[in-house]
């Protein structure tokens, strides 16, 4: 079927002119994401509500328009909002509302437009924390994040693969309503609120979890137009150690033993350079920062909530402290260039400008995905070799493990740091991308989160999986209206 | 009782599956958790305690009827009772057991017979005894020995031998030493000799109450007209028919009853019986179900709502007996016992029970193959047990593989501590 | 009935030891008392029962099914009516002969089993490295794999080892179809360890806040999520239940905490989410204890109204066990949990000074072998509600749940339990909870078991007209066609995941997709085909 033209009158109609964009600056900062190419868009619309956002699918429906959802603000970095085909960039930041926020039962209603930053700073007013991923942009929808499952800093709070995100509004791409969890009802969100609902069971209606199948999408099953997220407590006495050691396997020995008790909150580990990038003060100190660092660090935090909160911090350090031991490590409390307090700092907040991966050469690239802790030091070597060959210092190369389900598997990051306008860097980093991306799957590493090449490499490998989620794909957008060509669905544009 | 009157205890099954496993709180591994021989075999839910209930339903509501494939489902069991006691861990109001026997009765009044139990029954009416052996070889067990026989003497108490035992010569050594030992402890004890014959019990179980009524009848008698006080046996099965069987039917025996494990202990707690020689020994013990979870004494029959019955008038196992064996193990110098993960009242069954040996010896042998896994699991160098219907399968199963695991009951291993030595079995 | 023709094909398929359809075998698997509300007891009877041992067993089974036109469904330990089939032509496949516990991942905190281990025999293996398993409702003796991939799963370890439906990691899934659909890292080849993904994840049309019971085809196995037990790799246990024995050690506590009213008891179960104490908790409803302890007691005391009154005044309690990896951690738990109870008025006791009611009750809610003690007082039992959502929600439902109850309780028509028989705790330390108001009858009453259909809609219709959350019972073709147009029109939805899995003609959809009205004495199972059904 030929295409269609963009029916921007249609568009402005249901959004009004000014929030229908067809300025090219603004159409080309959806065009790359690190590494990533796609389509140039036609067109970037901004919904204000729900009834838009529907109103739009339909006539996306109608116009055989390829509708791609985006909540976070430029600079995109893993191509799950870059067109494959072009399309329309729905732009969801201007939805920002926090609908409601309640310190009882630790819980948020939040837009797709709300950052970390802001989303902090108001639960932070209610006594609340957020659980974040590691330093996320300034600009970074707290529901973009979690429909991505970017992993959280804290495993203990990470007890499904769904969290923190609960609950969701959806707009299928048959441009019917949904609502997930216990927000299904009966009942609107009001009537719920007055019978002490507050929208925090994560699982249904009845025998569906569509949550599931929106989260890690791309956007492809589903609009989201907003999402009730758990929150914590904010501690009243909060602590970061750090133990840097240049034995991978004695820090691996010492997170197994201390999450299995769920001791501790956050926790993670860090390569040097990695280490180096989030704490230098500028980027030029990060090369001789990184070489003062152990090889690898751990860094793990303790809280102490409203009850005894310095006896609580005192016996988990305590028993942590004890396990360290047993493992033929110790913690500190300071790491060169930064003290505990100041990583306290760092890790509950979005990264400052610039992204903190770009400071070390301006931009970067990074190959992630799912295993267990105690195969990291394989795929590390992997990683390794295939640095070696591509004649790329293993050592330039960031390194970030970060335990998710509490402690049953692990997020495994490698970032590639190159310089933008050297075009040699930027090959090479393209081909080692490519190359090791390659080889880790063959290793055994499964991309939960398939961006981009990684879609093909992880489909390949489950070929029943492809055949029933095209089959939910029909179901769910029978039109292929939503961000059409990612993951393994139809790549001909419709 | 016909199976109607059991209506309610069937139609109270819940399904929550406590029937087939141990119950829960004593599951210790994958590998031993199950109770249920026949359903462990066969699968499928009919087989299981609930199942075969639930098939009394079937057709107490006319929804089947009773033919072969139903009447071997029944019968394919040991009625061991493991599923009645897991049940009543949770159940006041549900007798198991009882509906088992009734299933049986009712196969034997609709003519729903089992040929090998037909045969059973001929040998018990012509020879007194469910073996099919000479009846006047009965007594022949203990020719030599100086015991009197109490149809001509006065005694204290009489030792009943049992059908299995009076004939298997493997276990002639042990019969003797049951006797000799309650002689060289000053017992002033007797037998019937040919003149006993079968309990009964096993009749019962298959469903012929007549015939069973029969020999418990012979039996009251006997022990009415012996003066004894005591009346112990060395046959688990013949213990619990005494103690359970005899006295539902109205027959309470008037004497003590006592398995030769409860003399034993009796005799080495007032002296009567030194064990003074070591047996260095890791052994392990199988509690025979007759001896335990339906050896339990009968209880006042409640006749009310059975969902008001208190529990101690629930037979639920918990007055079985055994810690009497285990103490007299314990008692033995240098033996050690090490127990296998399913004992006391959920012990697994040996696998002869209920009919099962004569009419069914696959599931008999498969069963006593289990229970001789579990007892090789405990690292143990013997099994030990004190019943001949144990002692008889898993000698005979062991048979059948190259697997070395001495059986001895537990009377070979007093007799040797105590230095008895014409006995040469352990 | 089922043709020679598609018979002789199972039986050389799985061999003719392994299939029946003798009419007393099927009955077997069509007496489902439990959770029923239709009078007859009896529900439909499968035209035949196959017990397959392998996945490629599994799938031979419904290929035959397809060819002949025949559905199927999948059966393990049969816990509850819904276990039963509820159309004439339908095939049950008994799980019982695929058993195995394949792995226990002691670093990685899963375990991998196949549909008819039951959660004694797991926790039994995951306590000899150091692990524990979620334990449901229904005691240990169901199946683990079931309640994960196809049914419900909250138990009172919630707080500290979360639900069923949240502890699933790979599944190996037999569609309907018959293709196999493995869910996660398990189908990349990549392990176990994760069940979503890659991207959207498929755990999201096997099951939701219930699962498809037995309607989307048969699992095969899974990898559920263990935890940890600072506990004995093996308690020496003596006695069967009430008469429990063991040597309980020092890490563990048990508490019996009362509060005041309602009020305080929901704040302080929230304190004690925050503080994030706790390894099992759970509502201790008096009158669910005298139930299972000691019914002859409970039944005497519903003339006592004196009695009734000041048992119901201590009625807001709940019990809360620790289960500490090091003395330090416990000396916290108990100071926290002392402050806790102290603010908010209550009183707490430390049921581990009392012996030997500890040790019996220790490894009782340890090893979940409590539960089917709830048959005890009549034969039955029934829920309503049955909701997850916040704890104030939960208060709320609750105080309806026992003016339900005690209309019921009047009418004769249930047990005098104190309309006191919640059973309510806190999910993933205090994320979210969950209650249920149980009901104990005798279904051989046939007044009681006549009035069940009633109470039932009672309960539905409470729950439709106060905007309480959606429960247990949302399986049902009922509550299905009353809730779904108020939710979403999930069932719209969930027909079409039928539809897109292939079993529309195959599957039996009593339990999924199927609707049917909510009359006053509604039957539960639908004998005849439904006009509504596939």
């Amino acid at each position: 079927m030929a295409k269609k033209t963009l029916n921007l009158m249609s568009l402005k109609g249901i959004l009004g002119a000014e929030n229908v964009s067809t300025e090219k600056e603004k159409l080309m900062s959806y065009i790359e994401a690190g590494l990533v190419s796609g389509a140039k868009p036609e067109a970037v619309v901004r919904p204000k509500n729900t009834a838009q956002v529907t109103e739009l699918i339909n006539l996306a429906r109608s116009e055989r328009m390829n509708l791609i959802f985006s909540s976070s603000s430029h600079p995109r970095f893993h191509g799950g909002a870059i067109p494959d085909h072009e399309g329309v960039i729905v732009d969801m930041s201007g939805m920002d509302k926090i609908m409601r926020m309640d310190r009882r039962n630790k819980v948020a209603l939040v837009e797709p437009g709300v950052t970390f930053n802001h989303l902090t700073k108001a639960a932070g007013e209610a006594g609340l924390k957020v659980l974040m991923p590691l330093l996320p942009r300034s600009g970074k929808s707290v529901l973009a994040s979690y429909l991505e499952r970017e992993p959280i800093l804290i495993p203990k709070y990470h007890w499904d693969m769904t969290d923190p995100l609960l609950c969701t509004e959806l707009i299928f791409g048959t441009g019917d309503l949904f609502h997930t969890g216990s927000s299904a009802g009966p009942g609107s969100l009001e009537q719920q609120w007055k019978a002490g609902r507050v929208q925090k069971t994560p699982m249904g209606p009845g025998q569906t979890d569509f949550v599931r199948v929106v989260q890690g999408s791309q956007g492809t099953m589903a609009a989201v137009t907003w999402s009730s997220v758990k929150l914590e407590i904010k501690p009243s006495v909060h602590h970061i150690w750090f133990i840097p050691d240049k034995n991978l396997s004695k820090l691996v020995d010492f997170t197994y033993k201390a999450l299995r008790p769920k001791l501790g909150d956050e926790f993670l580990i860090l390569n040097a350079i990695t280490l180096a990038t989030i704490i230098a003060d500028d980027e030029d100190s990060i090369p001789d920062l990184a070489a003062k660092q152990a090889p690898w660090t751990l860094i793990y935090g303790v809280s102490g909530y409203e009850y005894l909160p310095a006896e609580r911090v005192a016996y988990q350090e305590s028993d942590l402290s004890k396990i360290a031991q047993s493992a033929g490590i110790s913690a500190i409390s300071e790491v060169p260039g930064c003290s505990a307090n100041r990583m306290d700092r760092i890790l509950s907040c979005p990264s400052r400008e610039p992204y903190y991966k770009q400071r070390p050469k301006g931009a970067f690239t990074d190959i992630f995905f799912l295993t267990t802790l105690d195969r990291a030091q394989e795929f590390i070597s992997v990683m390794k070799h295939e640095a070696e060959e591509h004649t790329y210092s293993a050592s330039e190369i960031g390194v970030y493990l970060q335990p998710i389900q509490q402690g049953r598997a692990i997020h495994l990051e490698f970032t590639l740091y190159y310089n933008p306008i050297d075009e040699k860097e930027v090959e090479k980093a393209r081909s080692l991308f490519t190359s090791a991306s390659s080889a880790l799957s063959k290793a055994g590493a499964f991309y939960s989160r398939p961006y981009g090449i990684w879609a093909d490499l992880a489909y390949s490998k489950c070929p029943d999986t492809v055949s029933v989620l095209r089959k939910v794909k029909d179901m769910l957008d029978p039109d292929h209206v939503l961000n059409q060509g990612k993951l393994c669905f139809n790549k001909e544009v419709i | 009782m016909a199976l109607s009157e059991y209506k309610r205890d069937m139609q109270g099954c819940s399904r929550c599956s406590s029937c087939k496993w141990v119950p829960f709180n004593q599951v210790k591994s994958w590998r031993f958790s199950k109770n249920c021989p026949s359903i462990s075999r066969y699968n499928f839910q009919a087989y299981s305690g609930s199942g075969k209930m639930t098939m009394g339903l079937s057709m107490l509501d006319e929804r089947s009827k009773l033919n072969e494939t139903i009447s071997n489902i029944i019968y394919q069991c040991q009625l061991c009772g493991a599923c009645d006691t897991a049940c009543k861990v949770y159940r006041d109001d549900i007798d198991l057991t009882e509906v088992l026997l009734e299933l049986r009765a009712k196969c034997v009044e609709s003519g729903e017979l089992i040929i090998e139990h037909m045969a059973l029954i001929d040998a018990l009416k012509s020879e007194g005894n469910t073996l099919g052996e000479p009846k006047g070889k009965r007594g022949e067990w203990a020719d030599g020995l100086k015991v009197k026989n109490i149809n001509n003497n006065t005694c204290e108490v009489l030792f009943h031998a049992g059908c299995r035992s009076s004939y298997d010569p493997d276990l002639r050594d042990t019969m003797r030493g049951h006797v000799e030992l309650l002689l060289s402890s000053g017992i002033n004890v007797g037998i019937a000799g040919a003149e006993e014959s079968c309990c009964g019990g096993r009749a019962y179980e298959i469903g012929y109450r007549g015939e069973a009524r029969n020999y418990a009848e012979d039996m009251l008698s006997r022990v009415k007209s012996s003066g004894i006080s005591t009346l112990v046996t060395s046959c688990a099965d013949c213990y619990a028919h005494f103690q359970y069987l005899y006295p539902r039917m109205g027959m309470k025996l008037p004497v003590k009853v006592m398995h030769i494990s409860q003399y034993l202990e009796k005799l080495i707690l007032e002296g009567k019986l030194n064990l003074r020689h070591k047996i260095p020994l890791l052994v392990t013990y199988h509690d025979p179900c007759h001896l335990g979870r339906m050896g339990e004494p009968f209880l006042t029959d409640w006749t009310g709502d059975k969902l008001l019955r208190p529990m101690r008038m629930k037979r639920a196992g918990r007055m079985g007996i055994y810690d009497p064996p285990r103490k007299v193990l314990t008692s033995i110098p240098g033996l050690e016992l090490v127990e296998m993960e399913r004992i006391r009242e959920y012990s697994w069954c040996c696998g002869a029970g209920g009919g099962v040996l004569e009419a069914f010896p696959d599931l008999a042998s498969w069963t006593a193959q289990e229970r001789i896994s579990e007892a090789l699991a405990t690292g143990a160098e013997a099994l030990v047990t004190t019943c001949p219907w144990c002692e008889r399968i898993f000698r005979d199963t062991l048979a059948k593989t190259n697997v070395s695991l001495p059986v001895y009951d537990l009377t070979d291993l007093v007799l040797k501590s105590a230095g008895v030595p014409e006995h040469t079995k352990v | 009935m089922i043709s020679d023709e598609a018979y002789r094909e199972l039986e050389n398929a799985i061999g003719p030891e392994n299939i029946s359809r003798e009419p007393a075998i099927m009955d077997g698997y069509a007496w489902q008392a439990l959770e029923t509300t239709d009078p007859d007891i009896w529900t439909t009877r499968p035209i035949a029962v196959v017990l397959p041992s392998s996945i490629e067993e599994v799938q031979a089974i419904i290929e035959v099914c397809k060819k002949y036109r025949l559905r199927f469904k999948a059966f393990s330990t049969g816990w509850g009516v819904h276990a039963s089939v509820g159309y004439e032509n339908v095939i049950l496949i008994d799980l019982r002969r695929m058993n195995r516990i394949l792995e226990i991942d002691e670093k990685n905190m899963y375990a991998v089993i196949e549909p008819y281990v039951c959660g004694a025999q797991l926790q039994a293996e995951a306590m000899k490295v150091g692990l524990n398993t979620h334990m449901i409702g229904a005691g240990c003796g169901p199946s683990p794999l079931a309640s994960a991939t196809s049914f419900q799963g909250m138990g009172w370890d919630g707080i500290y080892m979360s639900t069923s439906g949240r502890n699933v990691l790979g599944v190996e899934w037999v569609l309907p179809s018959g293709e196999v659909l493995r869910l996660g890292s398990l189908g990349s080849d990549s392990g176990w360890f994760c069940g979503d993904g890659p991207g959207p994840s498929l755990r999201g049309i096997m099951r939701g806040a219930i699962a498809a019971v037995g309607s989307l085809g048969v699992f095969t196995k899974c990898a559920l999520k263990l935890f940890n037990w600072p506990g004995p790799p093996q308690p020496e246990v003596k006695g069967l239940l009430l008469d429990a024995k063991t040597k309980v050690a020092s890490n563990f506590k048990l508490y019996l905490c009362t509060f005041p009213d309602r009020e305080k008891f929901s704040d302080a179960a929230y304190k004690i989410g925050e503080a994030e104490i706790g390894y099992i908790q759970v509502k201790n409803a008096i009158g669910l204890m005298l139930a299972t302890m000691m019914p002859h007691l409970l039944k005497k005391l519903s003339r006592a109204d004196a009695l009734k009154k000041a048992l119901g005044a201590i009625g807001h309690q709940f019990m809360i066990m620790f289960a500490a990896h090091s003395q330090n951690e416990l000396d916290y738990q108990m100071k926290v949990l002392s402050q806790i109870v102290s603010e908010n008025q209550g009183v707490l006791l430390d049921i581990s000074q009392i012996r030997p009611f500890y040790e019996t009750f220790w490894w009782g809610l340890v090893r979940n072998s409590i539960p089917p003690l709830i048959f005890r007082a009549l034969g039955n039992f029934h829920l309503g509600f049955g909701t997850d959502e916040s704890f104030d929600s939960q208060s709320f439902a609750k105080k309806l749940g026992e003016d339900v109850k005690e209309k019921w309780i009047a009418d004769g028509a249930i047990l005098d339990d104190l309309s006191d028989n919640a059973w309510m705790f806190l999910y993933e330390n205090g994320m979210w909870s969950h209650y249920e108001e149980l009901f104990l009858f005798d279904h051989r009453n046939p007044k009681q078991i006549g009035a069940i259909s009633s109470i039932n809609k009672n309960f539905l219709q409470v729950t439709k007209d106060n905007n309480i959350c959606v429960g247990l019972y949302a399986h049902e073709p009922a509550a299905r066609k009353m809730f779904s147009p108020l939710q979403g029109n999930y069932n719209h939805w969930q027909k079409k995941i039928l539809h897109m899995l292939g079993g529309e003609s195959v599957s039996d959809t009593t339990y999924y997709t199927d609707e049917k009205d909510l009359l006053q004495n509604a039957s539960m199972f639908c004998r005849e085909s439904l006009s509504s059904g596939p």
